[in-house]
């Protein structure tokens, strides 16, 4: 503890640690930060999508040229739009019960720090070892899973090499790897169910699946309803997992907007059209998150 | 650890990072970088070479760096390669027209352009040519045939490879073989997955049929004709029956897991390595088939200066000291570099130096093909690489049977055109 | 953390059998989750002659241990380990220090502009890291004076291809930030009083008083912070795509691919991948009851 200070002649250092003054040099890197590294930012990619721009030249201003050809002319955007959001939908329906269920499995077990650590294993793995790895599993003739569905005399799809089958094998990769992630909320949120629920509901004579659909699920609402929101919002941005495991192929199948308008900037680049592309997608995520939030008052959770 | 120290430290170190500067060259040494996509096995050759050019001109350094193939133009556009600007770097001639629009690269000296009119093919001239000007020293010439695993053909009761679209298919059909799920063990006919398999394939086909994929004004395609519809349909055909598919890769070729592909010369590095003794027996080398005159398609890389470089003249020194004839059997280290990975080149004098090497039936076939009436040089097109990705896309919607040949090759010609349309 | 134990259900035989199946069904989910990993590490393991025989040799027969030596050898492993750990402990470290103070700001002062900067925080996360790669990536190329730039930021590189380029875009984290508020606000003003009172200046009630009281979730925010930046790729590789010398493992691993192009090569790739797992995987098991820990401690709640 410090001695008393000589208030007589408050110096500059006084002055920035008094209670006036220090907030905001607490929050001054972040300040800096906003501005420089997410305002600018997003104001500087708003100016570049009304114009055409290569990254060397001039930027040319077009107006609404680059939103028009997207939304109007170019072939291939709607697809990649239809393509980012099969894979969203497909990865919360597919995602979220499974974790909800491994998640109650596991609050009701033993040994639940293990299954925590081995639930949780694919989500501290790098995306590229995650695309690796699924990669040579879902090799058509030589991978673990067709010669495993082999031994049982089962057919082995063509997991990433069919234009049909490759958005749902992206989605049961991505839903691996994410499942830790939604298990430990779900696990936290459990926990915070009380005890005395439950023996009600025993002494009701109910049996487990019973206790789970109208116990559990019911108090369990307010988190279910964060993981959906926040998986839904991470599946519509997410597109490293299609660059790295199929490229976006084949055929484009698996390239989402992400993927295309990420391939626009840096490998065509076409700047302008790029950043149009990131607006109208995130304007599409921003609106069902809207939708979302609007499901989440109406279920009655008290916002955090 | 008390927070101000920590503090402290971390803002001496953010501002150590901020402000290191580039390698700058010491006022007496002048550095040279070259860029290139060679792996280090393979740009050993011409390493030695650096450090011999070092010993004979005191106060220089060369300096290589790999660069990714895929993100080359990228990079020397938007970040230029490394922390300090490079010098030289070894271009696909396709990147080329973007580069010169944007005056990234600097026009070669008189008496380079003497050095390469008077030593170099007209088809390695050609390649490093854009606008009628010359803007490189050519460097590696690559060209397309087919390629076949002799002892599959004969396992399938053929002799001899085939000539046309009708007997590929016989022949692939009787080699590919499947398991029981239906997925191919051994593929009879391969493409891949890559853009050069895809495009350049179709390109090469195009070009064995004698028909151009773009007009010479490069400005429409030739997407339309019935020739390219016939090629993609036959192509379609192979899919359709599964004979072949998206999981068939022509990298399994070195395996002998496939009977045919078409590939490039400097395929023949990894198939020696892989097949060892068995290299001569195993691999043949045919034309294209095609139902047309026949022919082929060559692309080739080309030497270029950096527009922004600081050392211009010494760097086209360099590269003529490079591309001249040395004491080793009288290759250049260019020659020497080429000739260790299989590569073909337009340089008179090393091709002769290299008759040794390239005796072999497999380069042999392939420099008669080069010499053969037929073979066309790839067209540098406006944007080519984005207008090669985007007909691989629609090739590969017509394998898979989204869309009709007819379709997707009307689809690519709609699209292509619109962005050869924005050239000035 | 509280552990339900199993439901008190009467002792039956259902009861067993559900204990059975449950107990079945997790282990059926932990293979599918542990044995991509297997399949992995054997593949590392193979010959090219296993890899090429018909079908495929499954268990290698004469494992390639030196495969993983290999990976340090041939591939620049050590360099992207190095790059991996300065610049992960370096983000790290940077968003701790700018989470924890605007944190602690905006949980117990009231300054003009705090409830802008609190929207801010809260907003901007619903903003996805696409909309700010391409922007980004050109505001660092066209900062002045820096990278051989110009006055007007022209003619050079500007921050690309350097470690500045990896780290900045990360310094703050407003989720970072929002978790540490919520620890913060459940600091009593009290204590913060008391201090006052005694003649400290803010900092050093920040450093000496509060911090300490927060230290799990200090820890939690940490770890997180680290596993997810270490395994940082999309930004990392944009940014060093040219700059082989400054990229991390995964980056580094991918933008190599163009050298794995044929079944020999493949074991070594495999390798690489799996060395590039397993830091991550043992900080990880080190250090997990921290990270639920804190999760636990209230942070996580819808």
């Amino acid at each position: 503890m410090r001695a008393a200070v000589d208030h007589s002649r408050p110096g500059l250092l006084d002055w920035l640690s008094s209670k006036r003054v220090a907030p905001y040099l607490f929050v001054a890197p972040v300040l800096i930060f906003a501005l420089s590294l997410f305002l600018g930012p997003l104001s500087f990619a708003a100016y570049i999508s009304f114009t055409d721009w290569d990254g060397v030249a001039d930027p040319k201003w077009v107006g609404l040229k680059n939103y028009t050809y997207l939304i109007g002319r170019d072939r291939f955007f709607w697809t990649s739009i239809w393509n980012t959001l099969y894979f969203a939908a497909g990865s919360v329906i597919l995602g979220v019960p499974s974790a909800l269920i491994v998640a109650a499995l596991i609050a009701q077990s033993r040994f639940q720090s293990f299954w925590r650590t081995v639930y949780w294993l694919p989500m501290v793995t790098n995306i590229v070892a995650v695309a690796y790895i699924w990669w040579y599993i879902l090799n058509d003739t030589n991978g673990l899973l067709n010669r495993t569905l082999d031994l049982f005399g089962l057919p082995g799809p063509n997991w990433l090499t069919s234009t049909s089958m490759s958005m749902f094998s992206v989605i049961l990769v991505a839903s691996w790897m994410s499942l830790g992630q939604n298990i430990l909320v779900f696990l936290s949120g459990l926990s915070g169910i009380d005890e005395t629920y439950y023996e009600a509901a025993r002494l009701d004579g109910a049996n487990p699946w019973q206790v789970f659909r109208h116990v559990t699920i019911p108090l369990l609402r307010p988190t279910i309803l964060f993981v959906l929101i926040t998986s839904l919002i991470n599946a519509l941005s997410s597109f490293v997992l299609m660059m790295i495991l199929t490229e976006g192929g084949p055929a484009r199948s698996t390239t989402v907007t992400g993927l295309y308008l990420y391939d626009m900037a840096f490998t065509d680049l076409r700047l302008g059209r790029a950043s149009a592309a990131a607006y109208i997608l995130f304007a599409i995520i921003f609106v069902i998150s809207l939708i979302q939030l609007r499901l989440l008052r109406r279920g009655g959770v008290e916002a955090h | 650890m008390r927070l101000t120290s920590g503090r402290r430290l971390l803002a001496a170190l953010a501002g150590l990072m901020l402000t290191a500067a580039p390698a700058s060259s010491q006022p007496t040494t002048t550095t040279i970088r070259v860029a290139t996509h060679y792996n280090a096995q393979q740009i050993a050759p011409m390493l030695a070479c650096f450090r011999q050019y070092e010993a004979e001109h005191p106060g220089t350094r060369i300096v290589h760096q790999q660069v990714s193939y895929e993100d080359f133009i990228q990079t020397i556009l938007i970040s230029r390669v490394g922390r300090a600007p490079v010098d030289i770097y070894n271009l696909y001639s396709i990147w080329a027209p973007q580069l010169i629009a944007t005056r990234a690269l600097d026009p070669p000296p008189f008496e380079i352009e003497r050095f390469v009119r008077a030593n170099y093919t007209p088809a390695a001239i050609g390649a490093a040519t854009i606008a009628q000007r010359l803007w490189g020293i050519p460097n590696s010439v690559s060209v397309y045939q087919l390629v076949y695993n002799k002892k599959l053909l004969e396992a399938a009761g053929f002799s001899a490879p085939p000539r046309t679209p009708e007997e590929r298919m016989r022949i692939a059909g009787a080699i590919t073989k499947k398991n029981r799920q239906g997925n191919s063990v051994i593929g009879g006919y391969a493409f891949d997955l890559s853009g050069a398999n895809v495009t350049h394939v179709f390109y090469s086909e195009m070009y064995a049929a004698r028909v151009p994929p773009y007009t010479a004004d490069g400005r429409h395609t030739n997407l339309r004709s019935p020739t390219a519809l016939a090629i993609l349909t036959k192509q379609t055909e192979l899919f359709r029956r599964g004979i072949t598919s998206n999981s068939v890769l022509a990298v399994d070729f070195a395996g002998g897991g496939v009977g045919m592909a078409v590939m490039a010369n400097w395929m023949k590095d990894t198939l020696r390595s892989v097949l060892g003794s068995r290299f001569e027996e195993t691999v043949g080398v045919a034309p294209i088939p095609t139902d047309g005159p026949g022919g082929t398609m060559i692309y080739s890389f080309f030497w270029g200066v950096d527009a922004a470089s600081r050392a211009k003249p010494q760097s086209w020194d360099l590269l003529r000291w490079l591309n001249s004839p040395r004491g080793h059997g009288g290759l250049s280290c260019t020659g020497a570099m080429l000739a260790g990975m299989g590569d073909l080149t337009g340089n008179r004098a090393d091709l002769s130096a290299m008759r040794g090497q390239t005796a072999d039936p497999f380069s042999q076939a392939y420099i008669a093909a080069l010499a053969a009436p037929g073979a066309a040089s790839q067209p540098n097109i406006w944007h080519a690489s984005e207008v090669d990705r985007l007909l691989k896309y629609y090739i590969q919607l017509a394998w898979a049977g989204r869309m009709t040949p007819a379709e997707a090759l009307a689809a690519a010609d709609g699209d292509i055109g619109a962005i050869l349309a924005e050239q000035p | 953390m509280a552990q339900p134990e199993s439901p008190t259900h009467p002792a039956r035989n259902r009861g067993a059998l559900l204990g059975v199946l449950k107990y079945t069904a997790l282990a059926l989910g932990a293979v599918i989750m542990i044995f991509p990993f297997l399949d992995m590490f054997l593949g590392a393991l193979r010959t090219p002659a296993e890899r090429l025989a018909l079908p495929m040799v499954y268990w290698p027969h004469h494992p390639q241990w030196h495969n993983f030596v290999r990976v340090f050898t041939e591939l620049p492993m050590l360099t992207w380990l190095a790059n991996s750990i300065l610049v992960t402990s370096l983000i790290t470290a940077i968003q701790m220090v700018t989470s924890t103070m605007a944190g602690y700001a905006l949980a117990k002062y009231r300054f003009f502009g705090s409830k802008a900067l609190l929207s801010l925080v809260l907003g901007a996360q619903m903003f996805p890291f696409f909309l700010l790669i391409i922007p980004i990536f050109f505001l660092l190329r066209f900062v002045p004076l820096a990278g051989g730039n110009d006055l007007l930021g022209q003619g050079g590189s500007g921050l690309l291809n350097s470690y500045a380029a990896m780290i900045l875009p990360f310094a703050v984290t407003w989720y970072g930030i929002f978790l540490m508020r919520q620890n913060f606000l459940g600091v009593p003003n009290e204590i913060i009083d008391a201090a006052r009172m005694d003649g400290a200046g803010e900092f050093r009630i920040f450093a000496t008083v509060v911090l300490p009281l927060v230290k799990p979730s200090l820890a939690t925010l940490g770890i997180f912070v680290f596993l997810y930046h270490w395994n940082e790729v999309i930004w990392t590789m944009t940014v060093t795509r040219s700059a082989p010398d400054l990229q991390t493992i995964p980056v580094g691993i991918y933008l190599l691919r163009g050298a794995f192009i044929d079944q020999s090569t493949f074991s070594l790739q495999q390798a690489s991948v799996f060395i590039s797992i397993l830091p991550v995987m043992i900080l990880f098991l080190l250090l997990q009851r921290y990270y639920v820990r804190g999760l636990t401690a209230g942070a996580v709640k819808g």
